[in-house]
């Protein structure tokens, strides 16, 4: 039955749609951002928002070059690329302990830039060319080996720290895993042994992570800290009712209630002026783009390219659905950004490089 | 294969969809279903955080001596929701009956304004009968506001070794995702920032609602706070006021180090500035930023300078372990040294002496010769190996490291023999922090093993493992005759350091005057008792004249320290 609603045409082409849908969710953003940086109806933090502009340019640029790039090129560098982000990761690492024993950030001409972010698409390569392979290699070469070289990456994450990223990198690997092989069930057998484990993961993990976990689970455990956001990001959301307050006139917003308005709970300001109706709205814009992406997956004959899509259209799900998930208070708040909305330099650029990506596999 | 992609995109599909389904879902409870209720909490009841600040870490000295801690602070904060239609009458009013500046309580909203909900504190820390004297008479708009505040018993004294703790409003973005909230202190430079991990607490409040007048109409939720750690330091209190006494007036650093261990007992520099005006936000800070003696400067780890003498026994004993020298080895000194057209100088005619006599008098023609003899390379390598060019690892931030012209470095000109015989006496490329040169130094006291500098002895009840020594590859036998030297600087009626003598402490030591721009720099730096060394100090005097300046300094920081008998 889904099959039958996904599958209407509407005789654009995948490409035109997803610039269109694209164009869209430029325009949400930036107004977007523009309403969260408003305070008791005085433009606050002018700078954020140029900056996200001077951003969105870079993004679109950045589209129209990978658009240009054969995509088999990532298919030859995907080892030396994953190579050259787990050194990266490690600068941050060594770099970060000087300055104030916390950054997850090298600054790169004033810019911040966020290499965990960059970890996502370069992963996405690395798995594509690990599980395109035709042979089988079976439990231990196929699965586990590729697993541990993930994990590396995964727990140089973690430590930075940003559970969020680290969370979307083992998912995944699970997702391309059980889209590539026949032999699931190694798979399930992987997660059957993570579990067994996480008690001593749970260990591992700072203080606030540990608490950000309660409070999924029990809301009113901390009301003070991520408990209270999620406290006023119902309200915001549920006071948005029907058409919303309009555009500037959400009252949570304004008046500071929601801390992080403009990066990961940018929902909350969309559902808040623009309501029920504005939330629906943009759900569709990213079910087009997400059912775009697999239509040309399914279409595409190479194993490597397929793969690709997969992991591009699974990374937009997990985000999107993660971040409105925890806006709503049905999922943990672990810090991922909302797709193509909220501001951050690295993330938008990240999913331009993607779509770049996506528009050249079609193309050929 | 692909058989198994295509199954897998049609299941993907339906989790995606099945997840969207799940969000519409939600979002139609939220928006439609509970919407109306959604939207009278909105309209009429504001959630509301009250913070509780979580009261931050104690740090101790060596003896227990309180050196920072938290005190209750008085503040006098407003609403900005409730007072939005008379701000600047209430404020006028309020400067009035306190007899302020309304531009300071203004300058103190707009710093500390949050949101319309969250208290803003206008008037910092007034004494508690004050405060409640202004909350009778502004009943409805003031609120009494009591928060902890960090208090430093030795302001001056301790300035650059315990740093000061700030809002953390400013650094924010940065520090979010670490579990800051913008409320909170956190620790700017010193023992504040090094160890603001153990020292912060966690910061509680009660969550409350408030209708659109601001009054409480339900209480929601709780949290505690959590008291920071505290920590004792390797410092004693008394002989880092000892040492601040000593050295105020003269621009500089003074540091007393345990030889064995690489204890720090007193770390001042000088000017200093007072942290507990940083805390209070006071006016006089911009004093201390525009300052151009620059007192927020650790000039004991941040800065670096050329050290002059103090660098011969490291070329001595590069020397005798490359067996290039003997200590017998003379030289003859008419007062000065020429080189093609350059002369170099000396501060007197030595005629012909020795080792031994050649570091007792600071000669530097035996010096210019010993670098002729050695070359740059093996007094650049010796001068690595004791821990020059490089940091020295003690637990404060922002250390800077210092340069020796060793071959990796980079050079704005072409070396010449002139550069190696700068090089021989510290001059030219040397330049050095006190911690550095300190360390180098006592090695000679802690028979070949170079320590690593620490103020951290205990958190809480966890005693710190002390950090281990690393071994120079030098002769215990060569050491011993550069000590033998050094204590002839003190001892000997012709020693550059003969003025310490008489406090019979049994010191041992090095003179250096540094050519600069300026006024040369005065430095001192020994240990004491030269037969099994237990402490080691260095004296440095920016622009201070010369060595006996220095020597002075030296020489009222130990006769105090022996007066009060804490040797």
């Amino acid at each position: 039955m889904f099959n039958n609603i996904l599958h209407f045409r509407t005789g654009f082409k995948p490409a035109k749609i997803i610039i269109t849908c694209l164009i869209l969710l430029t325009i949400l953003s930036l107004s977007s951002i523009y309403s969260s940086l408003h305070q008791g109806g005085a433009f606050t933090d002018q700078g954020i928002f140029y900056k996200e502009i001077m951003w969105i340019i870079i993004s679109w640029i950045i589209l129209m070059l990978f658009s240009l790039i054969n995509y088999r090129i990532y298919f030859d560098f995907a080892y030396i690329l994953y190579g050259i982000n787990i050194c990266l990761l490690i600068a941050v690492d060594l770099f970060g302990r000087s300055a104030l024993g916390a950054q997850r950030w090298l600054n790169i001409g004033g810019f911040n830039f966020q290499p965990s972010e960059l970890s996502k698409i370069i992963t996405i390569f690395f798995l594509a060319r690990v599980f395109s392979s035709e042979v089988n290699k079976g439990f231990l070469r196929g699965v586990i080996a590729p697993f541990s070289v993930l994990m590396l990456n995964v727990l140089l994450i973690v430590k930075q720290p940003d559970l969020g990223t680290a969370l979307v990198l083992v998912f995944l690997f699970f997702l391309m895993g059980f889209a590539s092989s026949n032999k699931k069930r190694y798979f399930v057998a992987l997660i059957i042994a993570g579990l067994i484990f996480s008690p001593f993961a749970w260990n591992h993990l700072k203080d606030y992570q540990k608490k950000r976990l309660i409070v999924f689970i029990n809301p009113n455990a901390e009301p003070l800290g991520a408990g209270y956001t999620i406290i006023q990001s119902k309200i915001a959301i549920g006071s948005g009712q029907f058409f919303g307050k309009g555009f500037l006139s959400g009252t949570q917003n304004q008046f500071n209630f929601l801390p992080e308005r403009h990066t990961d709970f940018i929902f909350t300001v969309i559902a808040e002026e623009w309501g029920f109706l504005g939330a629906i709205i943009l759900l569709m814009i990213y079910i087009f783009i997400i059912n775009n992406i697999l239509l040309v997956a399914r279409y595409k004959k190479d194993n490597f390219a397929q793969l690709l899509l997969i992991g591009m259209a699974c990374l937009f799900f997990i985000h999107i659905f993660i971040n409105i998930g925890m806006t709503l208070g049905i999922l943990p708040v672990v810090g991922i950004p909302l797709l193509f909305i909220s501001y951050g330099g690295t993330h938008l650029l990240v999913s331009f490089m993607l779509l770049g990506i996506f528009l050249n596999i079609y193309r050929q | 294969m692909s058989s198994s992609k295509d199954s897998f995109i049609i299941f993907l599909k339906r989790l995606y969809i099945t997840a969207f389904l799940i969000l519409c879902i939600s979002l139609l409870y939220y928006q439609i279903v509970k919407g109306n209720y959604y939207l009278a909490r909105a309209k009429n009841n504001y959630v509301r955080v009250i913070p509780e600040r979580s009261i931050r870490g104690k740090i101790f000295d060596r003896n227990g001596v309180t050196l920072a801690y938290d005190r209750p602070s008085f503040n006098i904060a407003v609403i900005p929701y409730q007072i939005k239609n008379n701000k600047e009458a209430l404020l006028g009013e309020l400067a009035k009956f306190c007899s302020l500046k309304i531009k300071s309580l203004d300058r103190n909203y707009n710093r500390k304004f949050q949101n319309f909900f969250t208290p803003v504190d206008v008037i910092a820390d007034i004494d508690k009968k004050e405060a409640f004297r202004i909350e009778e008479k502004f009943a409805n708009e003031v609120l009494i506001d009591p928060q902890p505040q960090r208090y430093y018993a030795f302001p001056y004294e301790t300035a650059h070794l315990l740093g000061y703790v700030k809002d953390a409003g400013s650094f924010y973005e940065r520090l979010k995702k670490y579990g800051y909230s913008p409320n909170e202190r956190i620790g700017i430079s010193g023992i504040e920032q090094y160890y603001d991990d153990y020292l912060r607490g966690t910061d509680g409040g009660d969550l409350i609602e408030v209708n659109s007048s601001g009054k409480i109409v339900g209480f929601l939720g709780k949290l505690n706070s959590a008291r920071g750690k505290d920590i004792y330091l390797t410092i004693d209190s008394k002989m880092q006021q000892a040492a601040y006494e000593s050295i105020s007036g003269k621009k500089g650093a003074l540091i007393l180090m345990d030889s064995k261990n690489g204890e720090i007992f007193a770390l001042v520099s000088y000017p200093s500035f007072d942290p507990n005006s940083f805390v209070k936000g006071k006016d006089e800070i911009g004093n201390f930023l525009n300052d151009k003696n620059n007192p927020m400067q650790n000039r004991a780890i941040q800065s670096t300078f050329p050290i002059g003498s103090t660098f011969k026994p490291i070329a001595a004993i590069a020397g005798l372990e490359e067996n290039k020298l003997k200590p017998s080895t003379t030289f003859i000194c008419r007062g000065k040294l020429n080189i093609g057209k350059a002369e170099f100088e000396c501060e007197n005619v030595h005629n012909e002496e020795d080792m031994h006599d050649a570091l007792v008098h600071s000669c530097n023609v035996y010096f210019y010769n010993v670098g002729i003899t050695l070359g740059r390379q093996i007094m650049a390598d010796y001068a690595e190996k004791l821990g020059l060019n490089s940091i020295s690892g003690i637990d404060l931030p922002y250390e800077k490291k210092g340069t020796i012209p060793v071959s990796s470095i980079k050079l704005k000109n072409r070396w010449y023999l002139g550069d190696t015989l700068n090089l021989s006496i510290g001059q030219g490329y040397t330049e050095c922090s006190p911690i550095e040169i300190i360390l180098a130094t006592n090695v000679f006291a802690n028979e070949g093993y170079l320590v690593k500098p620490h103020l951290i002895k205990k958190i809480d009840n966890m005693e710190i493992t002390e950090p281990k020594s690393t071994k120079v590859n030098v002769s215990l036998q060569n050491i011993s005759i550069i000590k033998k030297a050094l204590r002839g600087v003190v001892e000997s009626d012709e020693g550059t350091a003969r003025m310490l003598e008489p406090l019979n402490l049994s010191i041992a030591g090095k003179t250096g005057t540094a050519q600069t721009n300026g006024r040369p720099h005065g430095w001192f730096v020994g240990f004491f008792p030269e037969e099994a060394p237990k402490y080691t100090m260095c004296v440095f005097l920016e622009n201070g004249g010369s060595s006996y300046e220095a020597l002075k300094v030296a020489y009222s920081f130990l006769e105090k320290l022996k007066e009060q008998q804490l040797l």
